[in-house]
């Protein structure tokens, strides 16, 4: 088989997604007031409504009606005032009433949209950049990816296959339902064909949940099923108009797996095609283990769901005023929060994109500066709490000695917003991988961020003590402050000390200064690498620098 | 004391009332009495009743007589304290088997109580029992039901009419004062006229859906059945409002009572009552039908109404209308009868599909799964646009031409039936069924209230004939103040013969402890040999 990237140099993938949101963080189900719970025993979160006894009759959530409402806002949808919900029907245990409340021709929220700026080596899978705009050389492509219609409806129950291969229904010695899945509110958005890439598609969920995520909506758990994306592929020649046929991706229960099924299955396709075949409609699994898809069932016959107005649920008036009232509520997007880091933090516009599409990160890092006073004032009134006697005076001496230093003594939040990023997607990002654990379950405070970004930006610790500072309150949990006075590691920024070492380390180097002397001024990281070195790596490497500098000249 | 059968067949709610505050009886003899009527009257005779729940009968009894006996009157204890009432087996109440009157559902005990029999119990209501209906309320003469069919206490030999038949027939023979049944194109009103009795479906929205299984979601209302206009009003009144489980249900006042008696305190001089001229020309009527609804035209004048002929273009596509959307939703409500969590399911089967198909083909009757057939038909793509969608714009110009109508007048007429009850097995061809419901059915659709009250016993038949009073969309007050005036023009036994006699074996001349007629309304109280037929024959001689 063919590389996706020699595939689509040749061929035009078209990629349209389906994206499946459980409203997970509702107290209710879509149509009655069952808890919405992963993981609780089977069966337990259930009622006559939810399990379709005879006789009961939903009654819509409001909640779930305000949270797509966001959902739509948030990405560019006209808000449908006028809009029903109909009857899915299809025979299938999971479902309890034996058809689906969902939808119609009109939904909640139809014709949004989202940019998506196409960075580095993910914007290498695109071979052809017509009908995107591209950024500055090297740097990749902005392209909008239309949103059809999101819509709202209710989630089925869960199947066990108990006996026979591959956990299916055919051939199993019985199966078992949990309904407490059955009636959760489901967001269902749609977008148009507009993906060319498999990196477009990830990137595309991966803003979306980020986006989800914001309004506090779902807790857009992949592994847990609360986030859920199909694709829809096809191939069509470079330069044709007219779509191939499609198949329907699924399974694809990662933003790896969706890559890795879509650049699968792009390939399977050209296969076929360039070997003159003819590319047959129907459902296909991504099988991530064996790194295929296999097929689902053919839909060369279209499934006639019988879908018709919901006799139960009389139609939705949506007034502008609940438009507005929920409006009201959106809070700050991530690509708002892009903007607000490159023009209020002055981050770079990749380490600002980096940390808004990580929600989790984004909120650690606007908590850790709101913990920083907007004015300029001195370092040592950032603590809140009492602050040793010692440390007092030994902040004071730094300040006395260094007057002519900008970064220390004093640092803004807008200062610090540079090294508390960098903490963040560095050090932070790579403690989080190596321990596969979410930013929320460790013992890291805002607070405590923002005092570690102060100290080495103000010259009191080294980077790499830093470094070392974190791992310490990730594994205790108090504050670096506390840390670095306890542990003694505090920087030499003293600038009698530092002389001392500096004479000494040019005594003990005397043909050294006189290469410099003649010339290689490039010894000047020697010299301060050596004082450094004398002093087991206390030394403020700033002022050795400048000391150095002022005694060779 | 104990009350006797004889006493208790043709008790009204008012002398329920009476009897409980001067301690004439209890409310527990009250239930004593309701079982002890039903063996007399019910097995091999009527069998109105699918099952009966004498145990929730007595405790509800048991707490009405206690609050008596902390020094409640009835009337301050509930609307329908003491009153034994009877429901229509697709209605869910705990502690109770809900059949709908399918095999599907035989052993279905409900795991919830429909709203307006909790409401009815909250009243103080005695629940009896649950009452025949055809399957999932499928039909006009009770005939589909699966377990029994329910014979007109006016005649044995004939079907009390349908879906409610069984609500009707209790009712007629004086085995409840009361009963609730369903109404999805006549089911309360077409059996209220072949049994002789008031039988009310308020607009659709009045009374809570929540609890009551399916059938047609849009079309489908509860309502009461009784022996007098007031009685009904009253039951009304217990179970209608708001109910936040079902959000097409409406905030109504509850006001049928006081309308009731407005009718007969106030009149109804002023007040102007539409016909429309072709319904007595319509397919299959019958000159007894024509007859005695000419006559209640009459009296409608006399007490100082105005007549006036109103054109409704379109109802006659209502049949048609009613015929796509009652599948459609009937087959959708129904898909959830599948055998897995509850309901009837075949042994042996090896595959889901295998036990989908043959429970359900063998769970279900013939006209249930020609209903289930013809809205799966109607509902497939290709076809909805053809049929469905149409129906629906239909829907919208028949309400259109109700709501115009009834800028014209205050109520309309209509016969209830173009005939009397028909004997069993007597229509059997599904379309000729139909028919018996053509004036009842567009009401359904335009989503109206209509009352069936009983204007005699036909000249051919000596069966009962039943007036339809319709009325604008939540203006159901309407209804009743028209029912309650002319109903006290007419001097009507609503007690069946058989009822009438049991009654008169044990010399009872006047029913319950309480002579006087409650409310003023002629309760059936007041027996006179062949006093419908005079009432026939008087409407005549008016011509």
């Amino acid at each position: 088989m063919k590389s996706l990237e020699t595939v689509l140099q040749e061929w035009e993938a078209v990629i349209g997604l389906e994206v499946h949101t459980e409203l997970t963080t509702l107290n209710s189900k879509m149509f009655c007031s069952c808890k919405v719970e992963y993981g609780a025993p089977p069966n337990t979160h259930v009622c006559p409504v939810c399990l379709g006894m005879p006789g009961t009759l939903p009654v819509p959530n409001r909640a779930a009606i305000e949270s797509i409402v966001l959902a739509g806002l948030a990405t560019g949808c006209a808000i449908e005032k006028h809009s029903m919900f109909y009857r899915k029907h299809y025979f299938y245990p999971d479902m309890a009433k034996n058809f689906q409340t969902t939808q119609g021709p009109v939904a909640f929220c139809m014709r949004g949209g989202l940019d998506l700026e196409v960075l580095g080596a993910s914007a290498g899978e695109r071979a052809h950049l017509e009908g995107t705009t591209p950024l500055a050389p090297e740097e990749g492509y902005r392209t909008r990816i239309g949103i059809t219609r999101i819509h709202l409806e209710e989630d089925a129950g869960k199947l066990v296959h108990v006996g026979g291969e591959s956990g299916r229904i055919a051939g199993a010695d019985y199966s078992l339902v949990d309904y407490n899945r059955c009636g959760t509110p489901l967001m269902e958005l749609v977008t148009e064909p507009d993906l060319r890439t498999p990196e477009e598609a990830r990137l595309f969920l991966q803003k979306l949940r980020t986006i989800y995520l914001t309004l506090a909506i779902s807790n857009c758990s992949m592994e847990q099923g609360s986030l859920r994306c199909d694709g829809n592929v096809s191939l069509r020649p470079r330069g044709s108009e007219k779509l191939g046929t499609k198949t329907e991706l699924k399974n694809m229960n990662s933003f790896k797996n969706l890559h890795d099924g879509l650049a699968f299955e792009i390939c399977r396709q050209a296969g076929i095609l360039e070997e003159g075949g003819r590319v047959i409609q129907e459902t296909r699994h991504w099988e991530p283990a064996s790194r295929r898809t296999i097929s689902m069932r053919s839909k060369e016959t279209v499934d006639d769901y019988r879908l018709f107005p919901d006799p139960d649920l009389t139609p939705y008036h949506l007034s502008d005023e609940f438009i507005a009232r929920v409006g009201a509520r959106l809070p700050e997007l991530p690509d708002a929060r892009v903007g607000r880091y490159v023009a209020e933090c002055a981050l770079s516009p990749a380490d600002a994109r980096a940390l808004a599409d990580d929600i989790d990160l984004a909120r650690f890092f606007d908590a850790a500066l709101a913990t920083v006073p907007g004015e300029t004032v001195p370092a040592d009134e950032i603590r809140t709490e009492a602050v040793p006697t010692d440390e007092a005076h030994a902040q004071a001496e730094i300040k006395g000695v260094a007057p002519d230093s900008p970064a220390m003594g004093s640092t803004t939040a807008a200062e610090l917003a540079k090294p508390l990023a960098n903490l963040l997607l560095n050090e932070v990002n790579a403690y989080l991988n190596a321990e596969q654990v979410a930013l929320a379950q460790t013992r890291l405070e805002p607070q405590h961020l923002a005092e570690l970004a102060r100290l080495i930006a103000d010259g009191t610790i080294s980077s790499k003590q830093g470094r070392e500072v974190l791992a310490l309150v990730f594994a205790k949990g108090i504050s670096p402050g506390e840390l670095v006075e306890e542990l003694g590691i505090k920087q030499v920024s003293d600038t009698g000390q530092i002389e001392t070492v500096a004479h000494t380390v040019l005594s003990n180097n005397a043909d050294k200064v006189a290469e410099y002397r003649a010339g290689k001024t490039g010894l000047l990281g020697f010299f301060v690498g050596e004082a450094i070195k004398a002093t087991g790596g206390t030394a403020n490497p700033k002022l050795l620098n400048q000391t150095f500098q002022r005694l060779l000249n | 004391m104990t009350l006797s059968p004889a006493e208790y067949v043709s008790l009204s709610l008012g002398d329920i009332r009476t009897g409980l505050d001067r301690r004439h009886f209890s409310a527990r003899e009250l239930a004593e009495a309701a079982f002890a009527t039903i063996e007399v009257l019910e097995e091999d005779r009527v069998d109105a009743f699918l099952s009966l729940t004498p145990e929730l009968a007595l405790r509800a009894a048991d707490e009405v007589d206690a609050q008596l006996a902390a020094g409640s009157s009835a009337a301050e204890i509930g609307l329908l304290a003491g009153v034994p009432l009877g429901f229509k087996d697709n209605m869910n109440l705990l502690g109770s088997f809900t059949t709908c009157g399918s095999r599907m559902l035989e052993n279905y005990r409900s795991t919830l109580s429909a709203t307006c029999v909790s409401k009815a119990l909250a009243a103080g209501a005695l629940p009896v029992g649950k009452l025949n209906l055809d399957e999932f309320a499928f039909g006009s003469s009770t005939e589909t039901s699966a377990f029994k069919k329910t014979r007109n206490p006016w005649d044995l030999e004939r079907v009390p009419g349908g879906s409610s038949g069984g609500s009707a027939a209790a009712v007629a023979a004086g085995m409840l004062a009361a009963s609730l049944g369903s109404d999805t194109g006549g089911s309360i009103r077409q059996p209220a006229s072949f049994c002789g009795v008031v039988g009310f479906k308020p607009s659709y929205g009045v009374v809570s859906r929540s609890g009551v299984v399916a059938f047609g979601s849009s079309l489908d209302q509860v309502g009461p059945f009784a022996r007098s206009v007031a009685d009904a009003a009253a039951v009304a009144d217990a179970i209608c409002g708001y109910d936040p489980l079902d959000c097409t249900s409406q905030d109504v006042p509850r006001n049928f009572s006081a309308s009731a008696r407005a009718g007969q305190t106030e009149g109804i001089k002023g007040m102007r009552v539409g016909v429309v001229a072709e319904y007595l020309e319509a397919p299959g009527i019958t000159p007894e039908v024509v007859s005695a609804f000419k006559g209640a035209l009459r009296r409608v004048e006399n007490l100082g109404a105005t007549v006036v002929e109103l054109e409704l273009p379109n109802a006659h596509a209502a049949l048609s209308a009613y015929y796509v959307i009652g599948p459609c939703e009937a087959f959708s409500n129904l898909s959830r009868f599948d055998a897995v969590r509850y309901g009837f399911c075949v042994e042996g089967a090896t595959n889901l599909t295998e036990q989908y198909e043959q429970s359900r083909a063998q769970g279900f009757g013939l006209e249930t799964k020609r209903r289930i057939l013809l809205g799966n038909y109607l509902l497939s793509s290709g076809v909805y646009t053809t049929y469905y969608y149409p129906a629906q714009q239909v829907r919208t110009l028949i309400t259109q031409d109700y709501h115009r109508a009834f800028e014209q007048a205050d109520v309309l007429l209509t016969p209830t039936s173009p005939r009397t009850a028909f004997r069993f097995g007597e229509v059997s061809e599904p379309t000729s069924m139909h028919l018996s419901d053509i004036f009842t059915i567009p009401i359904n659709i335009a989503g109206n209230g209509g009352l069936n009250l009983p204007v005699g016993l036909g000249e051919e038949s000596g069966l009962p004939i039943g007036l339809q009073i319709i009325g604008p969309q939540f203006k159901d007050t309407n209804i009743l103040r028209v029912a309650a005036a002319l109903e006290a023009t007419y001097d009507i036994e609503r007690l069946a013969p058989q009822s009438r006699e049991l009654r008169e074996q044990h010399g009872v001349a006047h029913g319950g402890a309480s002579s006087s007629v409650s409310n003023g309304v002629p309760n059936g109280s007041t027996l006179t040999c062949g006093a419908s037929a005079d009432g026939n024959s008087s409407d005549g001689a008016a011509a």
